[in-house]
C-alpha cells in the first residue's frame, strides 16, 4: 500500500469516518465563508441585517453562543480534574481544547460586528471598567491564557494521578471566571433598563446554565464520534451520562423559560409583553417552538429514551448536536426580539433609511461570516486534536 | 414708545452671548420644544441633516407623529425627538473606552477616534437617539451620464467632504474613516454654540417652537420656560434626567 506523504494529522485516509464528513463540512463552511470575511473587512458592513435600532444581530449571537461554550466546557473540564467526577471521566482535555479554539471564534465573531475592529487594542489601552463589555474583553483575554494554562497542565499530568496544588489552583481561578463570564454576558445585556426585556433579573442567572449544557452538549458530539476509547463500553456510559445531563439541562432551560416568559406576560408591560409576543407567536415563532424547543430539547429527549438509538454513536453526537442548535438559538431569542420594540412610539416611521427598521433576519454576508467562523473554529478543533493526540486511544497517546 | 418686544430668536442670540461669556462648567444647555406650536414641517430634521452632512440611516432629530382619538375627534401630535444630553447618562457608562462621555458644558460628546463601534450606547439609549453610520451617500447609487444628469459628481464630492461636527473636521473617505463605523447623535450643535450661533434647528423652526439656551442664566428664555407647570421630559420614571424639556 502507498504511504501518504502526509503527516499523520493531517492523512485524511487515516481519519475515522465521522472526522472525515466534519472535515468536509467545516472546508465547506469555512470556503463559504471567504466571501462574507472579505466583504467584511474589504468592502465594510453594509450589506449587513442589523442597525440602529435592531442594533446587534447573528455575529453578537454568536459571540454569546461560542464564549458559553468556552466556559461550559472548562466547566466540564474542571469536573474531571478538580473535583475527579467519574461520570466526566476522559473528556477534559477535550474540552479545554474545545474550549481554547470556540472562545477565538467568539472573539472573531464580535470582532465583525464592530464598527472599527482595528480599534479594539483601545479597549485594553483606555478601558472605562465601569462598562460590562470592557469587563468581558479583559475577563474573557484572561481565560484565554488560563485555558492555555489549563490545557498545558493537563498535558503535564501523569494519567491516573490527581490534580496538584498549582494545577488545582488554575482549575479553581478558570472554574471561578467560567460561572463569572458566561452570566457576565447576560449581565451585558440585562443592565440596558432601555430594553425591559433584558431588564428581569433571572436573565443573567441563565446564562452559565447554558453555557454548561452547551459545553455538554458539544462534548456528546466528540465522545460520540471522534474521541478514542480502550473499552467502548466506557464510551456508551459516558455518552448515556452526558446526554441525561445535557436533557436535565435542556429541561432547567424550558423551566427557566416559563419562568422568565410568564412572569413577563403577566407584567403587561409594552417592553416586556411586545418581545415576547414576537418570540412565542411572531415573526421569530419558529426558532422558538421548532428549533428551540422540539429540535432542541424534544427530539433529543425522544432519541434518549429510545435505548436502540441512545446507544449508536451517530444518534449520540446528533443528540448533542440538536442541543447545542438549540442553545444557539436560545441565545437569538434573547437578543433579536427585544430590540424589536420602538424606542418611542412612531420612532421607526419619522425617518426612512438603511438599517432603520425594527424587523431584523440575518443577511447572506452574516449567514456568510458565521458560516466562516464555524468553519475555521471545527477546523481548527479538529485538526488541532488530532496534532495533540487528544482525540487517540489513552494507549496511543505517546 | 415702548420698545417692541424682541423676536424670540433675537433673544436667544443675546442669552447665547451672555452665556459664551461664563466659564463651561458654569453654563447649562438645555432645549425646550414646545408641542403646541410644532406643525409637523420636519424643517429640524432637514436643517440637521444638512448641517451635519448626515448620510442615509443617520438622524439626530426625527420628528415623531401620533395621531390621537377616533374620527371624528382626533388630532395629530409631533414630537421632535433631538438627543435628551442626560444629565445621568445610561450611554456613557457602557462605552467601553470613554469614547462617549459628558463633556464641560454637560453635553453627552462622541470622540469618533476613539470609537470602536460597539453599539453599546445605541443598545442603551432609552430614546433611541443614537444611530450607526454605515457609510452610504445620498446619490451614490445614481447613474454618471455626461450631460443628461448634472452634479452626480459634485454633489458625491459634497457629501464625502468634511462635516464640522464637534469642531473637528471628518471627510468620508472610505469605509473605514470615521465618522463611518461609529455611533453619531445630536450634540446640540457645539460647534455653533461657540460661534455664537444657535443650533440648526431652533433656527430653522418655523414656529418657534424650538428654544435653546442656559438654563444657569435666570434672564434667558429657556429658564422661564422650564419653570412652567406644563412641562414635561420623556421617561422620566428611569432617571436619566433629560435636558430636553417639552412644552404640552
Amino acid at each position: 500500500m502507498k504511504k501518504s506523504s502526509f503527516p499523520k494529522w493531517l492523512d485524511f485516509n487515516a481519519m475515522s469516518s465521522f472526522e472525515r464528513v466534519t472535515l468536509l463540512a467545516g472546508i465547506v463552511a469555512f470556503l463559504l465563508g471567504l466571501w462574507g470575511l472579505y466583504t467584511r473587512l474589504f468592502v465594510g458592513e453594509r450589506e449587513v441585517g442589523y442597525g440602529s435600532y435592531v442594533v446587534w444581530g447573528l455575529w453578537v449571537t454568536m459571540y454569546l453562543f461560542l464564549a458559553g461554550i468556552a466556559t461550559g466546557s472548562y466547566i466540564l473540564a474542571a469536573f474531571e480534574y478538580l473535583f475527579n467526577i467519574p461520570l466526566f471521566k476522559g473528556v477534559g482535555k477535550s474540552a479545554l481544547w474545545a474550549g481554547l479554539v470556540t472562545m477565538p471564534g467568539a472573539l472573531a465573531s464580535i470582532g465583525m460586528d464592530l464598527g472599527h475592529m482595528e480599534r479594539i487594542i483601545k479597549v485594553y489601552l483606555q478601558p472605562n471598567f465601569s462598562s460590562l463589555l470592557a469587563q468581558m474583553v479583559w475577563g474573557y483575554t484572561l481565560f484565554l491564557v488560563i485555558t492555555v494554562i489549563t490545557l498545558w497542565m493537563a498535558f503535564k499530568q501523569k494519567a491516573g494521578t490527581p490534580a496538584d496544588g498549582a494545577f488545582k489552583a488554575v482549575l479553581w481561578i478558570g472554574l471561578v471566571m467560567s460561572i463569572f463570564l458566561s452570566g457576565g454576558v447576560g449581565a451585558l445585556l440585562g443592565v440596558n433598563a432601555s430594553r425591559p426585556y433584558w431588564s428581569i433579573g433571572l436573565l443573567s442567572v441563565q446564562f452559565p446554565i447554558y453555557a454548561f449544557a452547551s459545553g455538554v452538549s458539544l462534548m456528546m458530539i466528540v465522545v460520540g464520534w471522534f474521541l478514542g476509547f480502550k473499552d467502548e463500553k466506557q464510551r456508551e456510559h459516558l455518552l448515556r451520562w452526558l446526554g441525561w445531563v445535557a436533557i436535565g439541562l435542556s429541561l432547567a432551560k424550558i423551566y427557566i423559560l416559563w419562568a422568565y416568559l410568564s412572569q413577563g406576560w403577566y407584567s403587561n408591560l409594552p417592553g416586556v409583553i411586545d418581545p415576547i409576543r414576537e418570540i412565542m407567536f411572531g415573526k421569530y415563532w419558529w426558532y422558538f417552538w421548532v428549533i428551540q424547543i422540539a429540535l432542541g430539547t424534544l427530539v433529543p429527549l425522544f432519541i434518549h429514551m429510545t435505548p436502540k438509538l441512545a446507544h449508536n454513536n451517530l444518534w449520540a453526537g446528533l443528540t448533542g448536536l440538536m442541543v447545542l442548535t438549540g442553545f444557539a438559538v436560545a441565545r437569538a431569542n434573547i437578543v433579536f426580539p427585544a430590540m424589536t420594540v420602538e424606542a418611542l412610539d412612531g420612532l421607526p416611521e419619522a425617518f426612512f433609511g438603511p438599517h432603520l427598521s425594527i424587523t431584523y433576519y440575518p443577511t447572506l454576508l452574516e449567514w456568510s461570516v458565521t458560516l466562516g467562523v464555524l468553519g475555521g473554529v471545527t477546523l481548527f478543533f479538529l485538526l488541532g486534536a488530532r496534532y495533540l493526540s487528544i482525540f487517540n486511544k489513552p494507549s496511543e497517546v505517546k | 414708545m415702548a420698545e417692541a418686544p424682541k423676536d424670540v430668536l433675537v433673544r436667544m442670540r443675546d442669552d447665547l452671548q451672555r452665556a459664551l461669556e461664563k466659564a463651561p462648567g458654569d453654563r447649562r444647555w438645555v432645549m425646550v420644544i414646545d408641542l403646541r406650536k410644532c406643525v409637523g414641517c420636519h424643517a429640524c430634521t432637514i436643517a440637521c441633516v444638512a448641517e451635519n452632512k448626515l448620510p442615509p440611516g443617520v438622524v439626530y432629530r426625527p420628528v415623531l407623529e401620533q395621531e390621537r382619538g377616533t374620527y371624528p375627534n382626533v388630532s395629530r401630535m409631533f414630537v421632535p425627538r433631538p438627543c435628551m444630553q442626560c444629565d445621568n447618562p445610561p450611554c456613557t457608562q457602557v462605552c467601553p473606552v470613554t469614547a462617549t462621555y459628558k463633556n464641560a458644558e454637560g453635553v453627552v460628546d462622541v470622540n469618533y477616534e476613539d470609537c470602536i463601534g460597539c453599539r453599546a450606547c445605541i443598545v442603551a439609549c432609552p430614546y433611541g437617539a443614537r444611530t450607526s453610520d454605515f457609510g452610504y451617500t445620498y446619490l451614490e447609487e445614481l447613474p454618471v451620464l455626461d450631460g443628461a444628469i448634472v452634479g452626480r459628481v459634485t454633489s458625491e464630492e459634497y457629501e464625502r467632504s468634511a462635516n464640522y461636527e464637534y469642531g473637528k473636521e471628518y471627510p468620508r473617505l472610505n469605509h473605514r474613516a470615521s465618522p463611518i463605523g461609529n455611533a453619531r447623535k445630536c450634540h446640540f450643535c457645539l460647534h455653533r454654540i461657540h460661534e455664537g450661533e444657535l443650533p440648526a434647528c431652533t433656527t430653522t423652526c418655523i414656529g418657534r417652537a424650538t428654544l435653546y439656551g442656559d438654563a444657569n442664566d435666570p434672564d434667558s428664555v429657556v429658564s422661564e420656560m422650564i419653570k412652567l407647570p406644563n412641562v414635561i421630559r420623556l421617561k422620566e420614571e428611569l432617571g436619566t434626567e433629560p435636558r430636553v424639556y417639552y412644552l404640552v
